[in-house]
C-alpha cells in the first residue's frame, strides 16, 4: 500500500476544520450506561439541537456513586436506577426538572411516575426500564420437568438437583435478596433481620446447586450453553437470545418473569447540580424531551430489549418485543414488580454481613 | 569538604523525586484509608465528616473504633482472611514449582538465546488483563472447570507466573558455572549439585519472586469474580464490595489496613526466619 497523496491529506484536513465550527458548539456532557442509546438517535439529537452529545459509561449504579462520591464533576445529565435516584436526591445532587420545558412529558405512563422515591417526579424523568427475573435454557426447562414461571427454579433443591452446576446467579447483594425475599412472601424491601436471616437460610440451601455469582458473564454462558438458568435483568436476557438466535444455536433462550414479584428497575434521566451547563438547563431539557419522543424512545427498546415507559414509543417498537410479557408486563404483572429503595448506613452494614456470610459459606 | 557536601547534594535531587512520589501516592493514600477506618461512613455512602455540623447535631461525625470492633464481632471476617492467604499460598508454590524449571532452563541455554526466551515469557503482558483472563473462560467453560477454586488458582498462576520468572531467571543467571563443576569433581550428583549449590544460592530469587506473587494475589479480586465458584470469595472482593454495593468506606478501609498490617507481619516473620536461617547456617 502507497502513502496517501498530500492532496488526499489536505482534502482530510478542510473535511475536518469544515466539522469544528460544529464541536465548538454546546456540548451536553451525559453519564450514562453501557450501550444506553443508540447511535441514531445520538446522530438525530445532534442535527437537532446543533451541539455535541458527550458520554461516558458505568456499568453499574454503584460504581457511579462511587464516582459522584469521589467527587467527579461536570455532567449534566445521568440515568440511575431508582435506588440511585433515591440517593442521590438525598444527597442534594440533583437539580429540579423544569416539566414546562418537557411538552413531551404527557407521553409517560402513569404506571411508571410518581415514584416513592420521588413523588411528583420533581427530580427525574423516566427513560427505561428492565425486570429482574429468569432467563433459561428452552428445551433444557421442558426436559427436565423445571417450572419457568417461579422463583421456585432458583431456591427449590427438589429442581436444582436436577440443573446442579448449571445455574448462575446475579453478583449484587440487593437483588438476589429480593429474589429470596420476594419468594418468602415478602417485600423486596424488606430490612427487618429475622426476614433478612431467613433469605439468607434459604440462599445457603440453594447455593451448592449454582455454579457462580455472576453479573457479567451470564448473556454469553447461556447462549453458549453452558449455563441453563439465569438469575439476571430482562434486557440481557433479551440479548441472550437474540445471540443464540443468530448464531444458529440448537436451543432456544427464555425468560419469564416469575410469578411471586420481581424487582423492576426504572432507569430516569436526572440533571446533576454538578453539571458543566447547570446555569442554562435548557439543553439538558432539551435532550430530556427530544428523548420522551416516542421513535426516539423506541430505538433503545428495538436495540436492546429495554421496558419502555413511553406510551408514544409503542408504534415504533418492533411488534415481536411488544408482545413479550416479560418485557411488557400486563397490569396483573406489573403489581407485583416491586422498585428497590436506597438502604441507610445500619441496614447496609447487616445487609452486607449476610452477603459476607452468604458468600463465603 | 565542599565535594562531599555537592555529592551529599546530587544524592539529594536523585532520592528526592521517587521518594516525593512515594509520599505523595504511597504514604498520603495511606494515611487518608487509616483516617477513613476511623470514621463514620456517610449516611449515603462516601465518609461521615470529621466535625459535627452545628445545623445537624444528632447526624454522625468523628471518630471511632466501631468499624474494627465490628470487624473482630465476626469470625467470617478473619475466615476470609485466611482463605485469601492459603489461596495465595497456593498459587505462590505453583508458580514456584512451574517457574524454576523455565527460570533455570532461560539461565543455562546459550546466551544469544536468553533475550528472546524472557521476551517470550513477558509477552502475554502486551494482551489485556481481561482478555487474557476471558480466555481461560472460554478454555475451561467446557471442560466443566470454570467457576471453581482450581479455575480462581489457574488463573491466578497463570497472569502472575512471569513475576516469579523472572527474578528466579535474574538469580540463576549469575550463578557461577564453576561451582557445579566444583562440586561434580567432589562427587556431587546432579541432584546433589542442585540441592545443595544451586538452590541455596537461589533463595533471594525464590524470596524476591514468592513477594512479587503472593502480594498481589492477595488483593486480586477480579480473577475470583471471573473464574470463581459460589464460595471464591477473596478478601479483594470484599474490600471492592465496600466500596461499591456496600458503600461503607470505613470498613472498607479497615480491611485494608487490616490487611496491610497482616502482609507486614508476614513479611517480618519471614525475614526473621530468613536471618536465622543464614546464622544457622553461617
Amino acid at each position: 500500500m502507497k502513502a496517501p497523496h498530500g492532496g488526499v491529506v489536505a482534502l482530510l484536513l478542510v473535511w475536518l476544520l469544515g466539522t469544528v465550527p460544529a464541536l465548538a458548539g454546546d456540548r451536553l456532557y451525559l453519564y450514562n450506561w453501557n450501550n444506553y442509546i443508540s447511535e441514531e438517535t445520538i446522530k438525530r439529537f445532534e442535527a437537532f439541537c446543533g451541539c455535541d452529545l458527550v458520554q461516558d459509561y458505568y456499568s453499574d449504579n454503584e460504581e457511579m456513586l462511587a464516582k459522584f462520591a469521589a467527587g467527579a464533576k461536570g455532567y449534566d445529565l445521568v440515568v440511575p436506577t431508582g435506588n440511585a435516584v433515591d440517593a442521590l436526591i438525598k444527597q442534594g445532587a440533583l437539580l429540579p426538572i423544569r416539566k414546562d420545558l418537557l411538552p413531551h412529558f404527557a407521553n409517560l405512563n402513569p404506571a411508571y411516575l410518581d415514584t416513592e422515591f420521588d413523588p411528583g417526579n420533581r427530580y427525574s424523568v423516566p427513560y427505561a426500564y428492565s425486570i429482574t427475573l429468569l432467563g433459561y435454557n428452552e428445551p433444557k426447562m421442558r426436559e427436565l420437568g423445571i417450572p419457568t414461571d417461579s422463583w421456585a427454579a432458583l431456591f427449590e433443591p427438589q429442581y436444582l438437583a436436577r440443573i446442579k452446576g448449571k445455574v448462575t446467579v446475579l453478583d449484587s447483594q440487593r437483588e438476589l435478596m429480593a429474589a429470596a425475599l420476594k419468594y418468602l412472601g415478602y417485600s423486596a424491601n424488606a430490612t427487618d433481620e429475622a426476614k433478612l436471616r431467613q433469605a439468607k437460610e434459604l440462599i445457603l440451601r440453594a447455593k451448592p446447586y449454582w455454579a457462580a455469582f455472576n453479573a457479567s458473564s451470564y448473556i454469553k454462558e447461556l447462549t453458549l450453553g453452558n449455563i441453563w438458568l439465569a438469575h439476571g435483568y430482562s434486557n440481557d436476557m433479551f440479548q441472550a437470545q437474540q445471540d443464540a438466535k443468530r448464531a444458529q444455536r440448537p436451543f432456544t433462550i427464555g425468560y419469564s418473569t416469575p410469578k411471586e414479584g420481581a424487582v423492576l428497575a426504572i432507569d430516569s434521566m436526572v440533571l446533576h447540580k454538578d453539571g458543566k451547563n447547570r446555569d442554562h438547563p435548557a439543553l439538558a431539557h432539551r435532550f430530556i424531551d427530544f428523548m420522551l419522543e416516542g421513535r426516539n424512545s423506541a430505538d433503545l427498546t428495538n436495540l436492546i430489549g429495554s421496558g419502555n415507559p413511553n406510551r408514544a414509543a409503542a408504534p415504533y417498537i418492533d411488534p415481536e418485543i411488544a408482545a413479550n410479557k416479560a418485557i411488557f408486563p400486563d397490569a396483573e404483572r406489573l403489581k407485583r414488580l416491586e422498585m428497590l429503595r436506597d438502604l441507610n448506613v445500619r441496614q447496609r452494614r447487616l445487609l452486607n454481613r449476610l452477603w459476607t456470610e452468604i458468600k463465603l459459606r | 569538604m565542599s565535594k562531599a557536601k555537592g555529592e551529599g547534594l546530587t544524592r539529594w535531587w536523585v532520592i528526592a523525586p521517587p521518594t516525593l512520589f512515594l509520599l505523595l501516592f504511597f504514604a498520603l493514600p495511606s494515611l487518608i484509608m487509616v483516617l477513613a477506618s476511623f470514621q463514620y461512613p456517610g449516611e449515603y455512602g462516601g465518609l461521615a465528616p470529621l466535625f459535627k455540623d452545628p445545623a445537624r447535631p444528632d447526624a454522625l461525625a468523628g471518630l471511632t473504633l466501631e468499624t474494627y470492633r465490628f470487624f473482630f464481632s465476626d469470625i467470617i471476617y478473619v475466615e476470609i482472611f485466611v482463605r485469601s492467604f492459603g489461596v495465595a499460598l497456593a498459587t505462590t508454590l505453583v508458580c514456584l514449582v512451574a517457574a524454576y524449571p523455565l527460570a533455570l532452563l532461560i539461565a543455562r541455554s546459550p546466551k544469544k538465546h536468553r533475550d528472546l526466551m524472557v521476551l517470550l515469557v513477558v509477552l502475554p503482558f502486551a494482551s489485556n488483563f481481561l482478555i487474557r483472563v476471558y480466555s481461560w473462560m472460554i478454555i475451561l467453560g467446557p471442560l466443566d472447570l470454570l467457576f471453581s477454586s482450581f479455575a480462581v488458582v489457574v488463573g491466578m498462576v497463570y497472569v502472575h507466573l512471569p513475576f516469579m520468572v523472572l527474578p528466579l531467571y535474574t538469580n540463576l543467571e549469575k550463578h557461577d558455572p564453576v561451582l557445579l563443576d566444583a562440586a561434580q569433581d567432589l562427587g556431587a550428583n546432579a541432584w546433589q549439585r542442585f540441592w545443595r549449590v544451586t538452590f541455596p544460592l537461589s533463595l533471594p530469587g525464590i524470596f524476591s519472586g514468592a513477594a512479587l506473587v503472593f502480594i498481589p494475589v492477595l488483593g486480586m479480586f477480579a480473577i475470583p469474580e471471573l473464574l470463581g465458584g459460589t464460595r471464591d470469595i477473596l478478601i479483594g472482593n470484599l474490600i471492592k464490595e465496600q466500596f461499591l454495593g456496600s458503600r461503607d468506606w470505613p470498613f472498607g478501609g479497615t480491611l485494608s489496613i487490616m490487611l496491610t498490617v497482616t502482609v507486614l507481619a508476614f513479611a517480618a516473620l519471614a525475614a526473621g526466619l530468613a536471618r536465622g536461617g543464614a546464622a544457622r547456617s553461617g
